[in-house]
């Protein structure tokens, strides 16, 4: 059963006098529990297919059908609660507010909801636990490293048992052992709490630990990878080395 | 709850300093709403009080049409008693004397209302029946006996404390015969009718009064209570109708509170300056609030963003800068107010010497404190509404910028349209003010406001012009960073508005308080030296007879003596209206020997001198320029006095400039005073010393030969101006403060705004460090973007200053009839720009310094 589907989404961006298309007539979908890499060159429309997968742009054409919701169909308000309670994202530049402790920033889409952090202890210890954050739990930002903020958006982004998880190239700002930890968090919640993912990157080493890999070359899906169950990462890897390889040629 | 708790109450917390600086504005504004509400309410009440314990109870008072102080015989009394409805009638004289032992005071006591000689008010009363009108409490001893010739005397007992009175003394007043004797029986308490003269005040049975001032059967008042104990305002008006038509136009039948109103109104002139400054402070104050916001909102752009991509409505982002906001603006309030009943507490001081009235039972109305806390929220609230819903608007993909590129907004980029007509609408309204009287004051403010908001508008679209022009000077200057500065100015258009906004209001209240006072000084200065003439100033805390006249006149040493002489008189307009005013009557030419009058306008071709002559001729009169301006009245015009004769015209020959009694003054001659005011006696004299003889001499003569037997009050010209002028720099040093206020929050909006862009700046100055730029540059740096602001907030704040001064001096002229020359004190406005451009480098050093502390791997790593 699909979570999310992509139907010939294009965007346009209006620049001066001409017109770029960041998207043009993309089509895209992923099942339940599923972990999906996204792939491509910079500049070919990663990050814009992801913001309107999560809704937080709209499309210029084309319709996202997001946990049975078809989001042409919402309007900012309604787009907004569907995010709230079916998405949670991570980026690069972790986006935490300075003034909350670990906990607060991981319990604040509940708070926004109007619920009572309280009745969710059991999921915050899970994905503190998840993200093995719990001895870190009261500390500020500002006292933790980059990676374990990176944690703490990630386990922000679960709490809400999201439909999706989005994460934008969130091993970007890492070092390679500190992203591959984070990836590997994220690979642990997809197996173990069967979090379906999508993660964009540049990193080879990081799309290893996909599912399936899509890669995007000038607004379109140029290829697609998935990888067999029996492979291990570096034959994974090699395998998404090589798509890209051929991609360029 | 839980939310608004991390959300609102943790940044308030997590940023004192931050929230300090926003609600400063909220303080101010508060703090000075309620500090002159308070003392305002403190002055008027004092004042009203002042005249309701003169009258205590009555309904009505009746007094003698003519106010020649000579009072009318008692047998009116019969003639009133005749109307129906009276319930008490209480008749009472009144004089004013010293006691034989008191030393005249050394120097005279100004205040608003006038000159306070001093001296002990007496009031002859009817015993009996005078407790049922006005209030005496007795604190020792006995009240006076019912016998109306018993030689006694109660007095308020502090006055007696004073001059070392103690129960059963006899007290020696001096009288026009000599010396006479009261025994005093008891001490009234300084409150109800005991409050008069300041205290200085005592009650002597009437008919005892009577004999010793030689006013047989005279009296200057009868106070009447109506025979209803809960008498409507209308059943009152039918026994005032009644009375006065029985008594006839000879007598004039009033409410007890209309002799305060006069006062009420002088008391209105400084209360319109000081509301207008208040709500000057309350705008500065929102301007203040709304520029915090602002940069709140920009500054947590990617906070809000990030909110938004978690799942938070526009709605809820908005209601979270609100609350935040109204928690601000709350904490704010309370801060101001008690801040208020500080500054209170010093405003009053300030308006004790402008009204020479005791206001140390100042109390704090608690409408007052609620209504300045209200004002105090609600601008919180109106000023955070903007911000809030820009905060909303903000989409949530500005969170995954890298850094918050905000876009130029309407404001920006169209602002200066909508500041062109606002600029030229408020200006034209000002300058034309079409408003009716008793909404001017209020849609004027409104005017004025919307005259800031037009320069406000046009800001963002003119600092490039600006950086462009003064680039090469900052360069000049502070160097290359200065250029990097001075760039900087561009690129937050918004907050470098605001800013500009600020200092701009602060400066252009500096210019409008400077001009106003140097206008009004300048004019008041050359009146005074007019009013107060001569070279000695001889008054009494009596009227002097004008034996005295030749006597000063024989000294050695003077060369002229002028005596003049004030009274109260009617008057008509041309559309034949009755008005009261103060009648000045001098010796035209002995007057023009020690001093002169400041003409404002003669007749055609006619000479002052031939003006003076005209009114030693007679039946000739002077007017104010007030009330010239004021009636349409012009020379050769004719003016209709009340004398003891009735209705009399005058030919006016000249209009003076004259501001005592609020500008209502007529200026006659000594002969037509005798002739038709019948009154022969002086309230001062100005003495004129032969050149070369000095001054100090003469007036020692004069105060070892005359002073004791006259009890007089001798002092030198020069020793009084220069009392009036420390007068009235403490009365304007009140606008100072506020002038003060303005620029400590321009100050503050700076530092502000500064200190945010260098901390949005920290990476970028880590950069630049880590290229080579030395600390001092990054200093300078600074410098130059704040001394950039100073100098168009100074320049744009001082040509709106002169615009505003100019404007107001029209309007008050038009609303009042004080005319005002405009004065611009060039020193004052190089001296306002050159402060804008100072308090901009100070308040740039504690930003400048930060910028300067940055450690370049920490500003790298950042994020
Ligand atoms: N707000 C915008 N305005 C104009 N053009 C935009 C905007 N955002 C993206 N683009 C353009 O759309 C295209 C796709 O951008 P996008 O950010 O999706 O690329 P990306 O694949 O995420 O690249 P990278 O790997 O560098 O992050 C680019 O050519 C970019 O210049
Ligand atoms: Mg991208």
């Amino acid at each position: 059963m699909s979570v999310l589907t992509a139907e010939s989404l294009t965007r346009q961006y209006q620049l001066g006098g001409h017109v770029v298309n960041a998207l043009a007539g993309v089509d895209f979908s992923v099942s339940e529990g599923e972990f999906v890499g996204i792939m491509g060159p910079s500049g070919s429309g990663k990050s814009t297919l992801l913001h309107l997968l999560g809704g937080l742009d709209k499309p210029s054409d084309g319709e996202i059908t997001l946990a049975g919701n078809k989001l042409s169909l919402l309007n900012d308000k309604e787009t907004t609660l569907v995010r709230r309670h079916n998405v949670g994202f991570v980026f690069q530049f972790y986006n935490l507010l300075p003034t909350l402790s670990a906990e607060e920033n991981i319990l604040l889409p509940i708070l926004i909801d109007g619920k009572d952090g309280k009745q969710y202890q059991k999921r915050l210890d899970t994905v503190l636990k998840l993200v093995g954050l719990e001895s870190r739990r009261s500390h500020k930002p500002d006292q933790l490293s980059g990676g374990e903020q990176q944690r703490v958006s990630i386990a922000r982004a679960m709490i809400t048992e999201p439909a999706i998880v989005l994460a934008d190239e969130p091993t970007g700002n890492l070092d390679s052992k500190t992203g591959k930890i984070i990836m590997e968090l994220l690979r642990r919640s997809c197996d173990e709490l069967g979090q379906t993912i999508i993660v964009v990157t540049h990193d080879p080493r990081a799309a290893a630990y996909a599912d399936r890999v899509v890669f995007l070359q000038d607004g379109v899906v140029a290829s697609q990878i998935a990888f067999s169950e029996l492979d291990d990462l570096a034959v994974r890897r090699q395998t998404v080395i090589d798509a890209m390889v051929e991609l360029e040629a | 709850m839980t939310l608004t708790r991390l959300l609102i109450l943790r940044s308030i917390k997590e940023r004192p300093l931050r929230m300090l600086l926003s609600s400063f504005g909220i303080i101010l504004g508060v703090a000075s709403i309620l500090a002159i509400g308070v003392t305002n309410q403190a002055a008027l009440e004092s004042v009203t009080r002042l005249f309701a314990d003169t009258s205590g109870k009555s309904s009505l008072i009746i007094t003698s049409a003519d106010s020649d102080g000579q009072g009318f015989n008692d047998n009116i009394m019969g003639r009133a008693d005749r109307v129906a409805g009276i319930g008490v009638m209480a008749p009472s004289l009144s004089v004013t004397t010293v006691l034989a032992e008191e030393l005249p005071p050394t120097e005279i006591a100004f205040s608003m209302f006038g000159m306070d000689q001093g001296g002990l008010s007496l009031m002859g009363i009817d015993p009996q029946v005078d407790g049922q009108v006005r209030e005496y409490e007795l604190v020792n001893g006995r009240f006076l006996s019912e016998r109306l010739d018993d030689e006694e005397i109660v007095l308020v007992e502090t006055f007696a404390i004073e001059q070392n009175l103690t129960l059963n003394d006899w007290v020696e007043i001096t009288t026009p015969y000599g010396i006479d004797k009261l025994r005093l029986v008891g001490l009234i308490a300084e409150e109800g009718a005991g409050r008069q003269n300041n205290g200085a005040f005592g009650v002597v049975p009437l008919e005892t009064l009577q004999k010793y001032f030689d006013r047989n059967r005279s009296l200057d008042q009868i106070d009447v209570v109506i025979d209803k104990p809960d008498a409507s305002s209308a059943d009152v008006q039918q026994l005032k109708n009644a009375l006065q038509q029985a008594l006839g136009t000879d007598y004039a039948v009033l409410f007890p509170a209309s002799q305060g109103e006069r006062v009420v109104q002088m008391l209105g002139n400084y209360q319109i300056g000081l509301n207008f400054l208040s709500g000057m402070a309350l705008f500065v104050g929102a301007f203040l609030i709304y520029n915090a916001f602002s940069m709140t909102v920009v500054e947590r752009t990617r906070e809000f963003g990030m909110l938004r991509t978690v799942g938070m409505t526009r709605r809820q982002v908005t209601r979270q800068v609100m609350l935040e906001a109204s928690v601000l603006g709350l904490i704010g309030s309370a801060i101001g107010i008690g801040l208020g009943i500080f500054l209170a507490r010093g405003l009053s001081v300030v308006m004790e010497v402008v009204l020479g009235q005791d206001l140390s039972r100042i109390e704090l109305p608690i409408d007052l404190v609620i209504i300045s806390g209200l004002v105090g929220l609600i601008v919180t609230l109106f000023a955070a509404a903007i911000p809030a819903w820009q905060a909303g608007k903000i989409s949530p993909l500005e969170a995954l910028r890298i850094r918050g590129i905000s876009k130029e907004g309407w404001f920006i980029s169209d602002g200066w349209k909508v500041g062109i007509a606002l600029l030229l609408v408020s200006t034209a309204l000002l300058l034309w003010n079409p408003f009716p009287y008793d909404a001017q004051f209020r849609l004027g403010s409104v005017a004025v406001i919307a005259l800031f908001f037009g320069g406000t508008f046009m800001i963002p679209s003119s600092v490039t012009y600006w950086e462009r022009g003064m680039r090469g000077i900052m360069r000049r200057l502070y160097g290359n960073s200065g250029l990097i500065g001075s760039l900087n100015l561009e690129r937050s258009k918004m907050r470098t508005t605001l800013t500009v906004a600020a200092l701009m209001i602060g400066v252009s209240m500096m210019i409008v308080v400077w001009t106003m006072t140097e206008s009004f000084k300048g004019d008041l200065e050359e009146w005074l030296d007019g009013y107060i003439g001569g070279d000695i100033y001889v008054t009494s805390s009596v009227n002097m007879r004008t034996d005295l006249w030749q006597r000063l006149q024989s000294v050695e040493g003077v060369q002229a003596v002028a005596p003049v002489r004030y009274f109260e008189v009617k008057w008509y307009t041309p559309d034949g209206a009755e008005e009261d005013g103060l009648f000045m009557a001098v010796e035209p030419l002995a007057y023009n020997e020690v001093t002169s009058f400041v003409f404002d306008q003669t007749d055609n071709g006619v000479s002052e001198e031939a003006a003076l002559l005209e009114m030693e001729g007679g039946d000739t009169i002077f007017v104010s320029s007030v009330m010239a301006e004021k009636y349409g009245l012009s020379p050769g015009d004719s003016l209709e006095l009340f004398t003891k004769t009735g209705k009399r015209p005058f030919v006016i020959g000249a209009v003076v400039v004259d501001f005592y009694n609020n500008g209502l003054v007529i200026d006659g001659s000594w002969a037509d005073m005798r002739r038709h005011f019948r009154l022969n006696d002086a309230n001062a004299y100005m003495v004129k010393v032969n050149e070369g003889i000095s001054i100090d001499t003469v007036k020692a003569d004069i105060d070892d030969l005359f002073g004791d037997r006259y009890h007089l009050i001798v002092e030198s010209n020069l020793a009084i101006q220069e009392r009036v002028n420390v007068l009235m720099d403490q009365a304007y040093s009140m606008f100072d403060i506020l002038a003060l206020i303005a620029m400590l929050v321009a100050f503050l909006g700076i530092t502000n705004t500064l200190t945010m862009n260098v901390m949005e700046r920290i990476r970028e100055i880590g950069m630049l460090r880590s290229i080579g730029m030395s600390r001092g540059q990054v200093i300078l740096m600074v410098l130059a973007e704040a001394g950039l602001m100073g100098v168009i907030g100074g320049v744009v704040g001082v040509i709106f200053g002169i615009l505003l001064s100019r404007i107001f001096l029209l309007s008050m002229t038009a609303m009042s009839g004080y005319k005002l020359e405009f004065i611009l004190p060039i020193s004052r406005v190089v001296m306002g720009f050159l402060i804008a451009v100072i308090i901009a480098h100070i308040a740039a050093v504690f930003p400048a310094n930060r910028a300067a502390k940055v450690d370049i791997m920490e500003a790298i790593h950042q994020d």
